[in-house]
């Protein structure tokens, strides 16, 4: 076995004598108030001397240089300055009296020696304060001179460089041109580049081959992917709300539109405000609507019982947080219940960030059965065309039906009755319940049971039937053609009562299509629907002999059902016992349903007495007219309405037409119901007050408060209204001091692991010390004045030398600076979790390139939602597995379920989205190990890799492993390299095919389909090898 | 582990020994640890795998074995008896004790809060004669083992803020849960398992969230890992079909060899970690399958848990927790989701006890005997209590109760926990704290007290603040402690 190139006490030890310079030392130079005094005073004493006012002790504010050098209240000063002998500051913090020394024991914080001493020498060399660096406005600091003039590339080479040659280091050479395009590659698309993307690169001599490459990725859709990864986590976009029951909600639009905005290069300022206040932009499009959406990825509840204006506070709670920690760079959490313990912001100004949040139309629960209010709904292009098809289509068809009523000869002839003589028995209900009616009751839609011969049918093929215990029944409403009630009209039904198990109590119920309170009941009054003896309750006598169908007979009128009413629904019910139902209807004297008639004289007595017509308006209208009164457009609207639709005699021609007239209508309908809906932000006309909230305690409202921006940072721009498009425009304010040097960080950071300032949601005076504090003013300037370029932000840092370097790690260097903070070396660090998905997809070739899109599940073992879920009343509380090429999007379309995300991203530190997310944690875990090794998705990309081998990879074996290694690393192997990998494909190769069994089992794992002709042996050996490639420390890491 | 927390363990281990822990190593350290821990020389015996480089006093407890009552079970009914509730049955609750308690949008607008009595009657168990519902007859016969605490009270009154409120301090999503700060700080002393494992029970009830087994802001590797009783008991432990152990060890091979040339070529510790981490999850594809082979356990004790081998109960579950126990995994969470009896109380709760008395008390029996107890905390207990007034009408064999978070019931066993105690006191309506309230903070102090770990000095540095468990109160309860 080899050893480490390092053994980890050597390096320890000598860690210990390193100057790791960005770490706060005792050491001889001159102290920096910022960089070395003012963490140490924040760490240890503005707890009770610092901001605030509440917590604060003997008065003593450490924070400011006039409060810090006042007189104490005791006496004397606690900074002299220039004199730490007489400073009382000094006398506490080194006392050896339990009640003198600072901080306090039970504080559970002390001062180390090299803290004191600094501490010492501050004071002495003059007590110097500073502001604290980030809320300085920003200047574009001068270029450092540097010695080795040679090495920069780029003016922000001299910065790092300028550092590296003060610690007496050196950059390290630039990186061989393979690993540099997999390294932009990744870092620019997040995915790895071709062979052929390599060899070209690598064979070009052109001096501008690197620029050219970077332009390239850049201008790739996939730069859009790479970019909103990273956003996603600070925007907290998921697909589900996140508490309690955690059900679904549709925001990929929201994810579409990050996407987008990055491809198209939106400039930083513009996304800002988009993304804030895109819906109060004057003439909003739908794309700025969508944008609004950022901060309505908040977490939403419906948890029963609780309190809505808890968590209408909770809400807006998220937004103040995550609107600080994303451009801000600041925690304002703690100010939601008191002054902060550190930076300068008050609770108050906490509230007032908190007003301009807190005026959207939202309920405090919501988002049970849809998006929470206020949501909109999306075309998608291809939407949008095929409604235009639709109306199209519409139009056709309603011509042909002009034209054949145009061709039409009038039958005039009268009714051949008299219309009192239809009078008659109309059956509802026999087999099934009436169209377009819903079965409900107590078993919801399962409620109507039906039982056929033998048991007890009086007509047709079955009866409805129920066994009860108390109060039970069975109904439907919505019917589409009610029955229409006349004059003198009888509701019918008919029941069975099993003698060996009767009910106390039977009872038929009507829905006139709005209430029920037309009940009629036989036997005991044990049902105490409607008040006793009125039509909603009427007692029609003892319960019908059992054993036997007995009919039942109601009078309209007698459950107030007057002529002209409409019966759309039917209730069945019963207090115990067992009861079979048959043949439900009405003896009207009344035309029913659908029917159609021979003339139109018998329709329009029916069109008369239907209640709600579904016919247009201008029949309506000219039906009420005395026929011999109406004009001779009338008569032809009515008789043009009666031919379409009502006329036997012209069924043949105009069935087909209207049937396909409902088909189109309903494919419209479904396209609606299909149409994306996504949350946005809206402003309520009158705005919510604002309190502060004692203790950050939704119920206990302190003073009144109006929309603010705090105090220390500089004030809202001229003319910015008093709503979130003014907070808006005040954050990328060039004056602003934080907006740009918090992004410029971030995006430093996705380049090189760490950022300028490694605390980059903290840029307070907790956070900590910039590793080069005029390099990132220098690009927060550069920024700003480029009109926020985000792409030409990019392209400055991948052409820097510093970018360019080799990530070789060099163990003296490696000592010094053990996180490469002074960048002596390039990055080298494990991708990202969606990235180790993509890579596997990607050179398999697998991947799915469709952009955007709703979000889609691949393989996730069974059961993990379903055994944390709350049942399927309620959505995406089972999982439905993707199917066919949706297995193979990029991550970043994966379903984000905060409750339980997908666990092969989670276990790459991808985080839950509960709430913002800065920075992810990079670890290196068994579990890891674990999924790269087992997941089927792993097992199928090293399959489908071990196809494209067999395929693509040349003749010989070793041409083959060489392909498959430079799919997964760029680059070619080593002799070594080679000779492992051989070994294991031969060991391999001779186990498969002596076990056709394993091996069929093995090339089996995944959906895609198995290319025929291909040898299952040796298939098997190559996916075998393909699974060792596609775990290699080097695949998943850029380097 | 990774290279970071690798570094600072082993400058705490080998190298600062002997050398002031104030001096430059230790600011050092101070900032590898994310500024949020000091560094302090290990007291012998005390140093700890994790973050922590020593525990701050010795340890009562070794690991933690939280049997999690989600849903929030009744004290009254349980472990609080209440006779004179029982002759209120159907009186108002006096407005008196209700005081301006919050309650629920579920029975705010009732138009009378009607008191309840116990559904069912309660006995006195083992020589400390502690009172416990008939319906737990075995949990009954620990009686002398465990401390019940009638005066727990927390802040929220919903079952998602309440239990994340328990689980980390505060009710709102985002920092880590009590396993989580005990991984990190901790760390772990097993080689073949993780530190942090959840289980849980199989069928309905209140949803769970991973949330509630979650890093918050800790990095990760700190969550709970879920270990399952269907499919693979770890996700991705199994070997795809086709890879048989032998194969897998060929392959895994392959794997480190090239890492080692790796390493060899770039020099980057990174990856040292990584073929370390490979070893662990080979391992853990041999050990975690035997862990969860409980048809390896004979059938005395089986049938003493009421174990079934082959389905997800939670009385598998208590046995795994003690294979885990024995196997040194640091904090053990169950978590069972059925109490949450809104109507219908005297039934569901009977059924509820059914399931979990019988593996309850097993696994305090099983931990005793096999000497375990003492060195393993057990936690029995939910997120609030319920109302001394019923939730809708009241007949003899149905009324519910809705949540109560003033004043609910837990019990602790083992881990220097005193037993064969009940702390604290309700009125008589079970409504309001008498004597000795233990809040969540305080029961949370309680627990890394008895791991040997202060609460205030457990913590990490989270945008710009030294977060902790017990955010900003909290109080060991002396009372509690053997």
């Amino acid at each position: 076995m080899m050893r480490p190139l390092l053994s980890l006490p050597v390096l320890l030890a000598a860690m210990l004598v390193a100057s790791v310079g960005y770490a706060q030392t005792a050491g001889p130079a001159a102290i920096d108030y910022n960089r070395d005094v003012r963490q140490i005073l924040s760490n240890n004493c503005y707890a009770c001397h610092g901001p605030d006012a509440a917590k604060r002790q003997a008065g003593l504010r450490l924070d400011k240089q006039e409060t810090a050098l006042a007189a104490l209240e005791s006496d004397g000063h606690a900074i002299v300055p220039g004199d730490s002998g007489h400073s009382k500051l000094i006398a506490r913090i080194t006392s050896s009296d339990d009640e003198q020394v600072m901080p306090p024991p039970g504080a559970g914080r002390r001062l180390s020696a090299p803290e004191i001493a600094t501490l010492r020498k501050w004071i002495d060399q003059g007590a110097k304060w500073k502001g604290h660096w980030s809320y300085l406005k920003i200047e574009r600091p001068a270029v450092p001179a540097v010695s080795d003039a040679a090495w920069p590339k780029t003016p922000l080479d001299r910065f790092v460089l300028e550092r590296l040659e003060r610690e007496g280091l050196k950059p390290a050479p630039e990186a061989d041109r393979s690993t540099l395009i997999r390294r932009l590659s990744f870092d620019v698309t997040g995915l790895p580049p071709t062979p052929a993307e390599v060899d070209a690169f690598v064979a070009d001599p052109n001096p501008g081959a690197y620029e050219k490459l970077v332009d390239r990725l850049l201008a790739s859709p996939r730069y859009g992917e790479r970019m909103a990864q990273k956003w996603l986590d600070l925007a907290r976009y998921a697909d589900t709300n996140g508490y309690h029951i955690d059900n679904h909600r549709d925001m990929w639009r929201y994810r579409e539109w990050v996407i987008d905005a990055f491809n198209r290069n939106l400039p930083f300022d513009r996304f800002t405000v988009e993304q804030i206040a895109g819906d109060l932009l004057p003439g909003a499009t739908l794309p700025q609507k969508i944008a609004s959406g950022f901060h309505r990825n908040v977490m939403v509840n419906f948890e029963g019982g609780a309190d809505p204006a808890e968590y209408l506070t909770k809400y807006v709670v998220d937004r103040v947080t995550t609107t600080a920690t994303v451009f801000l760079g600041t925690t304002l959490a703690c100010t939601e219940c008191h002054d902060h313990k550190y930076d300068p912001f008050t609770q108050r100004e906490f509230y007032q960030l908190f007003a301009y949040f807190n005026s959207v139309p939202e309920q405090g629960l919501d988002g049970q059965k849809e998006n929470p209010k206020p949501s909109i709904r999306v075309a998608s292009p291809e939407q949008t065309a095929k409604s235009q098809e639709y109306v199209r289509q519409l139009a056709a068809v309603e011509a042909r039906a002009t034209a054949q009523l145009a061709g039409l000869t009038v039958d005039s002839s009268p009714a051949p009755l008299a219309l009192a003589a239809l009078a008659r028995e109309y059956i509802w209900v026999d087999d099934a319940i009436p169209e377009g009616s819903t079965p409900e009751g107590q078993e919801k839609a399962d409620s109507w049971h039906w039982v056929e011969s033998p048991g007890p049918v009086l007509q047709g093929k079955r009866a409805s039937e129920r066994t009860a215990v108390g109060t039970s029944q069975h109904f439907f409403t919505g019917a589409k053609y009610p029955l229409l009630v006349g004059a003198g009209d009888k509701l019918v039904a008919h029941v069975f009562i099993d003698p060996a198990n009767p009910p106390e109590q039977i009872m038929v119920q009507f829905n006139d299509g709005g209430t029920w309170e037309h009940r009629a009941y036989w036997g005991a009054n044990k049902i105490d629907w409607g008040a006793a003896d009125s039509p909603g309750r009427v007692a029609q006598g003892p319960l019908p002999e059992a054993g036997r169908w007995v009919r039942l007979e109601v009078d309209a009128a007698a459950v107030n059902l007057a002529p002209g009413a409409a019966v759309s629904g039917w209730a069945c019910t019963q207090f115990g016992g067992h009861v079979f139902w048959d043949k439900l209807g009405i003896i009207t004297c009344s035309p029913q349903g659908s029917q159609i008639h021979d003339h139109q004289e018998t329709w329009e007595l029916a069109e008369h007495l239907r209640p709600k017509s579904p016919a247009p308006a201008a029949v309506r209208e000219a039906i009420k007219i005395a026929e011999r009164d109406r004009s001779v457009e009338q008569k032809t609207v009515i008789r043009d309405y009666f031919a379409r639709y009502f006329s036997t005699k012209t069924r043949a021609i105009f069935d087909p037409i209207n049937a396909q007239i409902e088909q189109v209508q309903k494919a419209q309908a479904d396209l609606e119901q299909s149409l994306s809906a996504t949350m946005v932000m809206e402003e309520m006309s009158q705005p919510r007050e604002t309190f502060v909230l004692t203790r950050g305690d939704f119920r206990a409202k302190g003073d009144k408060v109006a929309p603010g921006v705090p105090a220390s940072l500089p004030p809202l721009p001229a003319g910015a209204p008093a709503n979130r498009l003014g907070l808006a425009q005040w954050l990328v304010d060039p004056n602003h001091p934080l907006v740009a040097r918090v992004t410029v960080n971030r995006y430093w950071q996705q380049y090189f692991g760490t950022g300028i300032v490694k605390t980059s949601e903290d840029f307070g005076t907790q956070g900590e010390w910039p590793s080069h504090p005029e390099l990132i003013d220098w690009l927060a300037s550069q920024f700003i004045e480029s009109g926020w370029n985000v792409k030409e932000l990019q392209k400055l840092i991948v052409m820097s030398a510093v970018y360019r370097q080799s990530s070789h790690v060099d163990p003296q260097v490696l000592k010094h600076d053990p996180y490469n903070r002074l960048l002596a070396r390039g990055p080298r660090f494990r991708l990202d979790a969606e990235m180790i998905r993509d890579n596997a997809l990607a050179v398999s070739g697998l991947l799915d390139g469709r952009i955007g899109g709703p979000s889609v599940s691949p393989y996730q073992p069974p059961g993990l939602w379903e055994e944390i879920g709350f049942g399927d009343s309620f959505t995406a509380q089972s999982y439905v597995q993707s199917h066919g090429t949706d297995l193979y999007r990029r991550g970043i379309y994966t379903y984000w379920k905060r409750a339980l995300p997908y666990p092969p991203l989670v276990t790459f530190d991808a985080p839950n989205r509960e709430v913002c997310t800065d920075v992810r944690a990079r670890t290196n875990t068994p579990l890891q190990a674990l999924v790269l090794l087992n997941d089927p998705a792993y097992v199928e990309a090293a399959r489908v890799l071990a196809q494209r081998i067999m395929k693509e990879g040349g003749a010989s074996e070793s041409e083959r492993i060489a392909f498959a290694f430079k799919l997964c690393t760029a680059r070619a192997p080593q002799p070594r390299e080679l000779d492992v990998l051989t070994q294991v494909f031969h060991a391999q190769l001779s186990k498969f095919k002596q076990n056709p069994q394993a091996a069929t089992k093995l090339i089996g794992v995944g959906e895609s389909p198995r290319p025929a002709g291909l040898d299952a042996g040796e298939l098997a050996a190559w996916t075998a090898l393909g699974n060792v490639l596609l775990n290699l420390d080097e695949t998943i890491t850029k380097g | 582990m990774d290279f970071e927390q690798q570094l600072s363990r082993s400058i705490t281990r080998r190298t600062l020994l002997g050398q002031s822990a104030r001096g430059l190593g230790g600011i050092a350290l101070a900032s590898l640890l994310g500024g949020g821990l000091q560094a302090e020389t290990a007291a012998p015996g005390l140093a700890t795998h994790g973050a922590l480089p020593t525990l701050h006093f010795a340890p009562k407890a070794k690991r933690v074995i939280y049997l999690f009552m989600s849903g929030a079970p009744s004290h009254i009914d349980l472990y609080d008896n209440k006779p004179k509730l029982k002759e209120l049955t159907g009186e108002e609750l006096p407005k008196s004790v209700r005081g301006d308690q919050r309650i629920t949008g579920m029975t705010s607008g009732q138009s009378k809060l009607l008191m309840v009595g116990p559904a069912y009657d309660f006995k006195r168990y083992g020589q400390c004669g502690a009172e416990i519902t008939e319906m737990m007859p075995h949990i009954g016969s620990i009686a002398d083992d465990i401390a019940i605490v009638r005066s727990m009270h927390t802040d929220p009154i919903n079952h998602d803020p309440a239990v994340t409120y328990l689980l980390t301090g505060n009710q709102q999503p985002g920092r880590p849960t009590i396993g989580a700060w005990m991984a990190y700080g901790l760390g772990s002393v097993n080689k073949n398992l993780p530190e942090y494992v959840v289980l849980l029970s199989g069928g309905g009830g209140q949803p769970l969230l991973a949330r509630y087994w979650g890093n918050g802001f800790l990095p990760s590797k700190y969550q709970g890992v879920q270990f399952r009783s269907t499919g693979d008991p770890v996700l991705y432990v199994s070997n795809p079909e086709g890879i048989d152990p032998a194969t897998r060890r060929e392959l895994l091979d392959g794997v480190q060899q090239l890492n080692r040339l790796q390493l060899e070529a770039v020099g980057d510790p990174e990856i040292s970690t990584r073929i370390d981490a490979y070893e662990m999850a080979f391992r853990m594809q041999t050990s975690v399958p035997e862990l969860m082979d409980i048809a390896r356990e004979n059938k005395e004790v089986l049938d003493m848990y009421g174990a079934q081998p082959g389905k997800a109960s939670f009385a598998n579950n208590c046995l795994l927790a003690r294979r885990l126990a024995e196997r040194d995994v640091r904090f053990v969470q169950l978590y069972h989701r059925d109490w949450d009896h809104h109507g219908n109380l005297p039934n569901e709760l009977k059924r509820q006890c059914g399931i979990c008395d019988q593996g309850s008390a097993a696994l305090v029996k099983d931990l005793k005997q096999r000497g375990l107890l003492d060195e393993t905390l057990v936690i029995w207990g939910g997120e609030f209590g319920r109302t001394a007034y019923s939730q809708g009408a009241i007949s003899k064999n149905n009324f519910g109760r809705d949540h109560h978070p003033r004043c609910f019931s837990i019990w602790m066993a083992g881990g220097g926990i005193k037993p064969g105690i009940t702390l604290g006191k309700t009125d008589d309506f079970g409504y309001n704290l008498v004597e000795d309230g233990v809040h969540a903070n305080d029961f949370q102090a309680t627990v890394l007290h008895l791991m040997g770990v202060d609460h205030k000095r457990l913590t990490f540095r989270f945008q710009g603040r030294d977060f902790r468990l017990t955010d900003v109160s909290g109080k060991v309860v002396d009372k509690l402690l053997a």
